[in-house]
């Protein structure tokens, strides 16, 4: 329902009372204390790519946001509201241009975050107002799809269970072909497992050889790990439309099965946001302090390399490899030196890209934008900054950890006609393994397991 | 000295001084009531790094130019930034030495320091509302607030480069200016972005807790560690 400037439409009013709610004081300091100094400007993408076109400045962005904040909740808005350029919000109309702006103009990646000299951080009330948004039904369609599907069936690609157990079965069957060991597993729901290996939804659908690459790492480690039959899906789309609730059960789901099989760690495969979400964000959300130790797989297979439990040729991966930073990984999580520790140890030719690490640009596919169709043109457009950073590697292939960043750098490669692959650490270790005698010693093992539980069951 | 220079040099500054002390102790205890975020998740990271020490980076930042892409990128930004808020340090000092402190006015080498400090800032403070009015992004950004506060304050460093010397014998205008526009200043701040430094200490530190626990702080742009062999 729309409305006229005397009178505020419904959702106009709903999202300035859930404002209120969702305010908390780190957000409250950042929409208080920016000074309109304009040194973010230049770390976003979207204004390194829209050269004179001011709207794209985070600053810019953050005062869409800032004025409801100053109007409503902020007392020298309410007193000289025009002096400190505070507002509110009227009609669905102004709602449906505060979602282009916090959904179209910015993928959440925090780089003017960490280049703020007054410490704003625009990326967490920008998701903030997304939340707000969403709670009135205004989003872009996709990612009300994605987050109709994570709520309803579990998981944000709508993957049924007797899909995602047959996916696992079918990759279980290719490891036995591969590694010539019939007795090789992907266990399903093993309780007392070290390992509960938790994955993104796009391995089953689109990229079921990353679970195979990861299940031959973990057969050739020799490791107790299991794959939970549900709450697998460690993505989590109330990242992306700022909707904690979500956030917190999705990340309950996948909490409460560790917990019931009684896991003593948590590992999350290679996901920027699904990282973030799973290990970060997520005992926030859905408030409760995990009892066990949760890692990406990087960190796990970079610690079989390390303690002797698998072993590593690098001349496997011949070429020229530079790495990307996902920027939930580098940005939100600090995990920028294991990746590349493990990367020197499967391949021969590595090439920084730059800037790097948490200063690294965002793949543009970022903050769930690769579900927002009706933004492609503008995502595309700033994707620019990527390809340039690529490109200046001269590598021929980007290596990344997050199923997101492969979709958006394929995305935009393409579009930029880069020529270049794109591929996950799981798939380069995997290629790198050195598995002469472990079939061997891993059918002895089976054999002997077997011995003693039919002794046991005798 | 006239009786209303010698009120503007002290009654006039303590009452601005007293109410500018009231509206930021209502402006902390306004921001203190809104509820901190709690942050469970174990930290994240190499372990040569915590949420203390995310902290002590992130309030350390602002004299690490190198340290942010935004500040290495634009030197010359940075040594504007210093300069303008030297000078204000300058001038608010100024404020008090002339009425509580005039002696060490005195020294030729004293008032030259000032009239540099505050010089500088009024020039640095020209170029400011120059790049404010003539850049598009500053100028889409800006607030009638953050012109008119930019204006008061290169006003202000202009007066106090005059009043420095504490010199009246060629009239009490000056003086009577400068006094007059640091009573306004100090009555106007609270309201105004101004007031930025209120909140620094603890925007800072809470995203340097936030990044120390995730292993961001400090930030990295070299190998954290030995390879492995």
């Amino acid at each position: 329902m729309s409305s006229t400037k005397n009178e505020r439409s419904y959702k106009a009013q709903k999202v300035i009372d859930r404002m209120g709610q969702k305010l908390n004081r780190q957000m409250v300091g950042s929409l208080a204390a920016c000074v309109h100094c304009g040194m973010c400007t230049d770390s976003c993408h979207y204004v390194l790519a829209n050269p004179g076109d001011p709207t794209f400045a985070p600053a810019y962005k953050a005062d869409k946001i800032r004025k409801l904040f100053k109007h409503h909740y902020d007392w020298t808005g309410k007193v000289f509201p025009k002096w400190v350029k505070a507002g509110s919000v009227y009609t669905d109309e102004e709602l449906h241009e505060l979602k282009d702006i916090v959904f179209g103009k910015c993928t959440n990646c925090r780089r003017c975050t960490v280049n703020c000299p007054m410490g704003v951080d625009l990326a967490t009330f920008n998701r903030m107002a997304r939340g707000l948004l969403c709670y009135v039904g205004i989003m872009p369609e996709g990612v009300e799809y994605v987050a109709k599907e994570q709520w309803e069936i579990g998981n944000q690609m709508g993957v049924l269970k007797e899909d995602y157990i047959e996916t696992i079965q079918w990759q279980e069957e290719e490891l036995q072909s591969e590694m010539e060991d019939p007795t090789a597993k992907i266990p399903i729901d093993k309780p007392d497992s070290n390992i509960v290996y938790v994955i993104n939804p796009r391995e089953i659908k689109h990229d079921p050889r990353s679970i195979l690459d990861a299940a031959k790492i973990f057969y050739a480690a020799g490791e107790d790990y299991t794959m939970p039959s549900e709450g697998w899906d460690m993505t989590n789309f109330g990242l992306f439309n700022g909707d904690d609730e979500l956030g917190g059960a999705v990340a309950g789901r996948v909490y409460d099965k560790v917990d019931e099989l009684r896991g003593k760690k948590l590992v999350i495969s290679e996901c920027g946001h699904g990282y973030r979400s799973t290990r970060c964000e997520g005992p926030n959300w859905a408030k409760k302090d995990i009892t066990f130790d949760a890692e990406s797989s990087v960190i796990t297979m970079l610690s079989y390399i390390k303690q002797g439990k698998i072993k590593v040729d690098k001349s496997k991966n011949p070429g020229s490899y530079t790495f990307h930073d996902s920027c939930n990984n580098a940005r939100s999580c600090g995990l920028t030196e294991e990746p590349r520790e493990l990367l020197s140890l499967v391949v021969e030719n590595f090439q920084e890209m730059y800037p790097n690490r948490a200063e690294n640009f965002c793949c543009t596919g970022g903050g769930g934008a690769m579900s927002m169709a009706e933004y492609r043109p503008s995502r595309l457009k700033s994707a620019k900054i990527k390809a340039d950073q690529l490109s200046a590697t001269r590598a021929k292939t980007v290596v990344t950890s997050c199923h997101n960043c492969v979709d958006g750098l394929t995305d935009l490669i393409g579009h930029y006609k880069l020529g270049m692959d794109v591929t996950q650490l799981v798939n380069l270790v995997a290629n790198a393994l050195v598995v002469d005698g472990i079939v061997e010693e891993n059918k002895k093992k089976y054999a002997e397991k077997e011995e003693v539980s039919s002794g046991a069951s005798q | 000295m006239s009786n209303l220079l010698h009120f503007s040099e002290h009654t006039l500054q303590e009452v601005a001084l007293v109410l500018m002390a009231t509206v930021y102790f209502l402006r902390i205890r306004w921001f203190l009531k809104w509820p901190l975020g709690k942050e469970r998740q174990p930290a994240t990271g190499l372990g040569d790094t915590n949420p203390k020490k995310g902290e002590r980076y992130s309030l350390g930042l602002i004299a690490k130019p190198w340290a942010m892409e935004s500040t290495r990128s634009k030197p010359f930004m940075y040594a504007q930034f210093v300069v303008f808020h030297l000078g204000v340090i300058a001038s608010i000092s100024l404020s008090f030495i002339i009425p509580y402190g005039p002696g060490l006015l005195k020294s030729a080498a004293f008032v030259s320091v000032i009239q540099v400090l505050v010089g500088a800032a009024f020039i640095v403070g020209v170029m400011r509302i120059i790049r404010r009015i003539s850049n598009p992004y500053i100028r889409a950004i800006s607030s009638p607030d953050d012109h008119f506060s930019l204006i008061l304050l290169t006003s202000w460093f202009a007066f106090a480069f005059l009043a420095a010397p504490n010199d009246i014998s060629g009239g009490e205008g000056t003086m009577l200016t400068y006094f007059l526009l640091t009573a306004f200043f100090l009555m106007y701040v609270p309201f105004s972005k101004i007031s930025h430094y209120l909140y620094y200490p603890f925007t800072r530190t809470y995203l340097g807790r936030h990044f120390g626990r995730r292993g961001v702080f400090p930030l990295r742009r070299k190998p954290a560690y030995q390879v492995s062999k």
